[in-house]
């Protein structure tokens, strides 16, 4: 059998409603069949905070902090947590539901593609295990967020993989349930989060853990990537996506 | 009169509730339920929270719906599941 070609997209850093218009954009134009399971590595330029689908956003973020500190907000259209990207990588996956090496079930299927990212990971020397539902660690501390949608028989994995973190910035930016405690909780994140910069020191680029990625992507679905570019359809859906959902008030405040 | 619960499920996620409550016929008038939760179809959740309205804040009752609406939409939970969105709705306060 033919090693299956797959595209790979590098389009880097962008603002948070380009990068999540951009990501449902490619899910509409790989459930046309318009582009092939797509590997998409990005970064966000301002840094941004990220809600999950069902999190109420003024509950979860400063948004006064968030314009202080020049810092983007924007809802995804995947469940999870609220994340602050700074100094991450961050990937998005897309691919047919039916896809033969995608589990019909949810569970499994965020397995298979958190160990993408963990064989990616191997690549730059750093070794990770996965922690159910949606993290990595490393040394028992989280490396990786990740969140999957499902539309149109498509599935979006996203996620994040941490080259640093600024733990005391991130808790300017996000509420915690109870100001009373949040230097005990800012305390407790330090000790269960690591970054790339922590476990290899600063002697490794964006471009090193992209190209890491893409391996642990080939290596796990025995793939080879094509470099790719969005297509002229993907970017209008794109911009469409921008300004009617992710860069919308109502979208970004729908709960 | 408005309530709220945060509720951390056992080995699972957050789940945030915002009610409001009728008290004079004693029924839930509008909820939201949030979180840090997986759900799919993502849409399922505000299906279930128009569902909602209207109805008592009995346990029971409550979880029995809930089901029955997971079970007839097809909807997957995950880090959450019927009984511990009843849970944290019956915690609110």
């Amino acid at each position: 059998m033919m090693t299956e070609e797959w595209r790979l997209l590098q389009t880097g850093f962008l603002s948070a409603a380009e990068n999540m218009a951009i990501d449902r954009a490619v899910l509409v134009a790989h459930s046309k069949g318009y582009v092939p399971p797509t590997v998409r590595l990005y970064g966000w330029n301002p840094a941004a905070i990220s809600i999950g689908y069902f999190q109420q956003l003024t509950e979860e973020v400063d948004l006064t902090a968030c314009d202080e500190e020049h810092i983007d907000y924007v809802r995804r259209i995947t469940g999870g947590g609220a994340v602050f990207h700074e100094d991450e990588v961050t990937y998005s996956f897309v691919i047919n539901e039916k896809h033969p090496q995608i589990s019909k079930n949810i569970l499994e299927s965020y397995k298979t593609i958190c160990l993408a990212i963990m064989n990616g990971l191997d690549f730059l020397g750093v070794k990770s295990t996965y922690a159910p539902i949606n993290d990595i660690l490393v040394n028992n501390k989280k490396i990786s967020g990740n969140a999957q949608t499902r539309k149109q028989k498509t599935v979006l994995q996203h996620g994040t993989i941490l080259t640093d973190v600024d733990v005391d910035k991130m808790f300017r930016l996000l509420k915690v349930p109870n100001e009373k405690i949040k230097g005990k909780m800012i305390a407790n994140v330090k000790e269960r989060v690591t970054s790339l910069t922590h476990e290899l020191g600063s002697d490794f680029s964006f471009e090193d853990v992209s190209n890491a990625l893409k391996k642990g992507f080939e290596e796990t679905f025995d793939v080879t990537f094509t470099d790719g570019m969005l297509t002229d359809e993907e970017k209008k859906l794109a911009t469409s996506f921008q300004k009617t959902t992710f860069g919308s008030k109502k979208w970004n405040h729908q709960r | 009169m408005k309530m709220k619960s945060v509720y951390k499920v056992p080995d699972g996620k957050l789940i945030k509730i915002f009610l409001e409550y009728n008290l004079p016929v004693k029924t839930i008038k509008s909820i939201t339920i949030a979180g840090d939760f997986f759900a799919y179809p993502e849409e399922s959740i505000q299906q279930l929270e128009q569902l909602l309205q209207g109805k008592p804040l009995d346990e029971k009752k409550l979880e029995t719906m809930i089901k029955d609406f997971v079970k007839d939409n097809q909807v997957e939970f995950i880090g959450v599941s019927p009984a511990s969105i009843t849970d944290a709705i019956m915690r609110c306060k």
